[in-house]
């Protein structure tokens, strides 16, 4: 629903915040109801795609939408309290107004993977950006093939969307592997214990016809792209999202570039391939 | 009247800058050296870090300068080698800011090799760097020199710089402020500030302001305003003069790189008058461990107590 | 359609403007410093100097609100800003390094979503440019492409002639218009010579050249000799007619306050620190390299052209001399 028109493109739309969540010690969700009763209905995104979050007095933050599009009438962000805006977003209580601007970026092309397999790699406050894509695969269950999710944290505090991993391992028609870190497991674990890249080995689907959607923290997509590769995904099977900070979103404040591609505008969502091409610059 | 610097020494510098620098990187008695080297513009200069002999050739010494070459050696520029002795190119002026950093404990003595330059001035900053030195071009704050021959450097050419009389524009400035009524000074300083832009070019080539993270860049909390309006612009000027007060030794460096022309030099010399006439305190002459303003004696002013 | 103006009516040609109403901006003194600015009155207006920032500011201001906010308990009004901001504008005097930086500057702000504050103003201001008569070695506005007389940007063009008075040329609706409403102060083109212009001294770079080298050298070890040197100021950008990268900020007190948008710059090294403390681009050398990299080589990638004309402000101001046309012309050697 980008929003094209000759008019102010920096002007939010207000949001009140509906839930808030507390994922772990400092990643807290926030569910979002936009205060217009007309755009809950018409604001469309795609999964993939990121908003800019106000805290009005202290500024704007970059988030995935965390939600899937699938669910209507409200969207959810996520993240972790590191800088000045996120320490005012966590200071939201229920009720509170917030500023939302976007949808902006691409997304994931899910047509594309319709009647594939998926396999989800995501490591520690990195599942958020996957998630709304689970959901949005999860809600159209039919149309993938089967659907693996590999989710790892340094500590089981740290892993982020407990309830739902939880529905996710109830779940008949999704296969979920948790994994912590060497020493991150507490005497309840009843998961994996080992880095993700290691876990991804054992527990990948075969290479042919699926797709794999990583995210995390740069050293985990370091060690997991050869996993991949070893496992026999091509560059192009394999999407990751960037993120780099960002102001505008909008392709003008000139910031989030990597080499010529501009995350704000040509991704977030990219191939491996296409990260490959890169220079090292994020 | 114009009247004409003879800077005719330099050529004489340059070469026994060149042989001196020639020598130690051979010798291996330095890593690196920073110094000046000529750049396209006809008669310009711009820093240069030779780390080979055969490079030394590449150094010169001109009225075009102009830098402060102590602000590399600050931690503040990661990207300058600080492993062994680093060898330095510098003016009277220059050397006061390595001592004010060798008594903040940021430099030491042994570390450096200093390659000190008979100086009889460089030009303003809004001058052609091919004209010729006079008493129209020269910077402000040579006109004010009393450093033209560096002290205690590990080499020093022999030249003696020729150094007329000039008139001293920095004290008669701040003598005018001085005169003026308090809403007088405050208006002139808000115009001043009203024109800058937040470019933090007087920031980024002080010596001083070495600081990992400014206060200005930090946003948690968010002290000073980031935009160029009224509020953050006087903001920061006024930390920028309360940070240096005591330190700056007037390399005036901020007030030559500042492209809107503000005066910034003035507050650093008249904070520096204020120290003088207070705790009878210069900065840059001698390493101290500690400057006037960390420091308390029992003979310190107290005037300001009602 | 080309006319012929005397210097006494062109400035009655301003003071009518601003009798108008209009905004008149062009190159004045402000407590000495040249800078395009409003003016109050013709006699304001300086025509021997470049201005130390660019004309871009009248489209692209330093510092800008874009909306304001008021919080009362848990509700929030926003406030979106006054379109009558954009007043109806002349900007006299251009140089033709300046004005042909603001159609580079008109890529960036209007493709996909539009950029109103820049937009508007663009829309209701009419530029007259200037041809240059003066240059020096930090000008290079032939080695990329434009010359003293290029009138690139322009609706208006006005050539100095011997004798007195400027030629006018026009080169768009507006600048037609401009004439047009103010016919009595033009007179038909006599056959005056063009007093003599500008002559920067470099050759025209081998742009494409520069741009393929761009292209495989992201990694070069040229970077860290070109820019170790870099004190990492914003000198370079703020000056500079092409560069338009800018922050976002509130400010204000937990009750009001407004959310500017004012100009940034690569070199600094917040510009790309992340909260969580990482920097794609976490040393100066990395820096600059965008900086030659945006102008040269992305820009030219998305939009067909080179972020710079040439004007010579950064090599002039930059606290520590690097000369963009010194890298450049080096690059086209490689």
């Amino acid at each position: 629903m980008c929003d094209h028109s000759n008019k102010n493109i920096y002007l939010p739309y207000l949001a009140t915040v509906e839930e808030v969540i507390d994922e772990t010690p400092d990643v807290r969700t926030l569910r979002l109801v936009f205060q217009d009763e007309q755009l809950r209905d018409s604001f469309n995104f795609r999964a993939g795609q990121f908003a800019e979050y106000s805290a009005f007095g202290a500024g704007e933050s970059t988030f995935c939408i965390a939600s899937s599009p699938t669910r209507k009438g409200y969207i959810e962000c996520c993240f972790r309290s590191v800088g000045r805006v996120t320490e005012e977003l966590r200071r939201l209580e229920v009720g509170d107004s917030i500023g939302v601007r976007g949808p902006y970026g691409n997304s994931f092309p899910i047509e594309q993977f319709e009647g594939k397999n998926l396999v989800f790699v995501a490591g520690g406050i990195a599942l958020p950006p996957l998630r709304t894509l689970i959901w949005n695969c999860l809600d159209l269950r039919e149309r993938f093939g089967e659907i693996t999710i590999v989710y790892g944290a340094r500590t089981e505090a740290d892993l982020v969307y407990k309830r739902e991993l939880k529905e996710w391992e109830e779940r008949g028609d999704v296969r979920l592997v948790k994994t912590v870190d060497p020493g991150g497991n507490g005497p309840e674990w009843d998961g994996r214990v080992g880095f993700v890249p290691t876990i991804l080995e054992e527990a990948a689907p075969a290479a042919e016809n699926t797709i794999a959607l990583v995210c995390g923290p740069p050293i985990m997509i370091k060690f997991t792209l050869p996993v991949l590769e070893k496992l026999g995904f091509s560059d192009e099977q394999v999407y990751t999202t960037l993120e780099n900070r960002m102001k505008c979103g909008l392709g003008k404040c000139g910031r989030c570039n990597v080499g010529n591609v501009y995350v704000c505008k040509d991704g977030p969502v990219f191939t491996a391939k296409q990260v490959k091409a890169m220079p090292m610059e994020f | 009247m114009t009247q004409t610097i003879d800077t005719n020494i330099y050529a004489a510098v340059t070469e026994a800058i060149q042989s001196e620098a020639q020598r130690i990187l051979a010798a291996g008695e330095v890593t690196a050296i920073v110094g000046y080297a000529a750049a396209r513009r006809k008669g310009s200069a711009q820093p240069i870090v030779i780390t080979s002999a055969d490079d030394a050739q590449k150094l010169i010494f001109t009225p075009a300068c102009v830098n402060n070459l102590a602000v590399y050696l600050t931690k503040a520029k990661k990207e300058i080698p600080k492993s062994g002795r680093i060898g330095i190119v510098v003016k009277g002026c220059d050397l006061k800011a390595l001592v004010g950093l060798m008594g903040e404990s940021q430099l030491k003595r042994e570390q450096l090799y200093l390659i000190g330059v008979p100086c009889a001035g460089v030009l303003a900053s809004t001058i052609q760097p091919d004209t010729g030195l006079t008493s129209d071009s020269i910077a402000p704050k040579c006109r004010e020199c009393d450093a033209h021959l560096p002290q205690g450097c590990d080499f020093v050419p022999s030249q003696t710089p020729v150094t007329p009389e000039l008139e001293k524009k920095y004290a008669a400035e701040i003598a005018r402020l001085e005169a003026l009524t308090p809403q007088e000074r405050w208006a002139y300083w808000k115009e001043q500030f009203s024109k800058c832009i937040k470019c933090y070019a007087c920031r980024q080539v002080c010596p001083f302001c070495f600081c990992e993270q400014c206060l200005c860049d930090r946003n948690k909390p968010q002290m000073v305003d980031t935009t160029p309006r009224p509020a953050g612009n006087t903001a920061w000027h006024i930390v920028r003069a309360m940070h240096l007060a005591g330190r700056c030794a007037g390399c005036a460096e901020c007030e030559r790189v500042c492209p809107m022309d503000i005066p910034l030099n003035l507050l650093n010399r008249k904070m520096a008058k204020e120290l003088k006439e207070l705790y009878d305190y210069e900065a840059g002459f001698d390493v101290h461990d500690k400057g006037p303003l960390n420091s308390y004696t029992e003979k310190d002013d107290q005037s300001f107590i009602k | 359609m080309q006319k012929h103006i005397t210097e006494q009516n062109l400035n009655a040609l301003l003071d009518k403007l601003i009798a108008e109403g209009k905004r008149v901006v062009a190159p004045r003194l402000n407590a000495g410093t040249p800078l395009y600015e409003p003016l109050k009155n013709s006699g304001e207006m300086i025509t021997d100097q470049l201005p130390r920032r660019s004309g871009k500011e009248a489209f692209f201001p330093l510092c800008e609100d874009i909306m304001s906010y008021t919080k009362e308990g848990q509700k929030v009004e926003l406030k979106d800003i006054d379109p009558a901001r954009f007043p109806e504008t002349v900007l006299v005097g251009v140089r033709p390094c300046d004005a042909a930086a603001i159609p580079v500057l008109d890529a960036v702000f209007s493709w996909d979503y539009k950029d109103e504050f820049f937009l508007e103003r663009r829309k209701k201001t009419t530029i007259v440019g200037l041809a240059c008569t003066k240059a020096d070695d930090a000008c290079f506005c032939t080695a990329v492409g434009l010359s003293p007389s290029d009138t690139k940007g322009s609706d208006l063009f006005l050539t100095p002639l011997e004798g007195g008075g400027y030629a006018c040329e026009t080169f768009s609706d507006k600048g037609e218009t401009l004439v047009n409403n103010h016919a009595g102060l033009f007179s038909e083109p006599n056959n005056a010579k063009a007093v003599a212009l500008a002559e920067p001294g470099t050759e025209a770079f081998d742009l494409k050249k520069v741009k393929a080298w761009l292209d495989e050298h992201f990694e070069d070890p040229a970077w860290d000799s070109i820019a170790t040197r870099c004190v990492g100021c914003g000198a370079c950008a703020f000056v500079c007619p092409a560069c338009h990268c800018f922050d976002i900020v509130d400010e204000g007190t937990e009750k009001s306050g407004k959310r500017r948008k004012n100009w940034d710059a690569c070199g600094f090294w917040k510009f790309t620190h992340h909260a969580s403390g990482h920097n794609p681009r976490d040393q100066q050398p990395k820096r600059y390299r965008n900086r030659i990299m945006h102008k040269f080589k992305y820009y030219d990638d998305k939009f067909g052209q080179t972020l710079c004309t040439g004007c010579g402000r950064c090599i002039r101001l930059c606290p520590v001399g690097i000369d963009i046309a010194a890298i450049v012309e080096e690059i086209s050697k490689k």
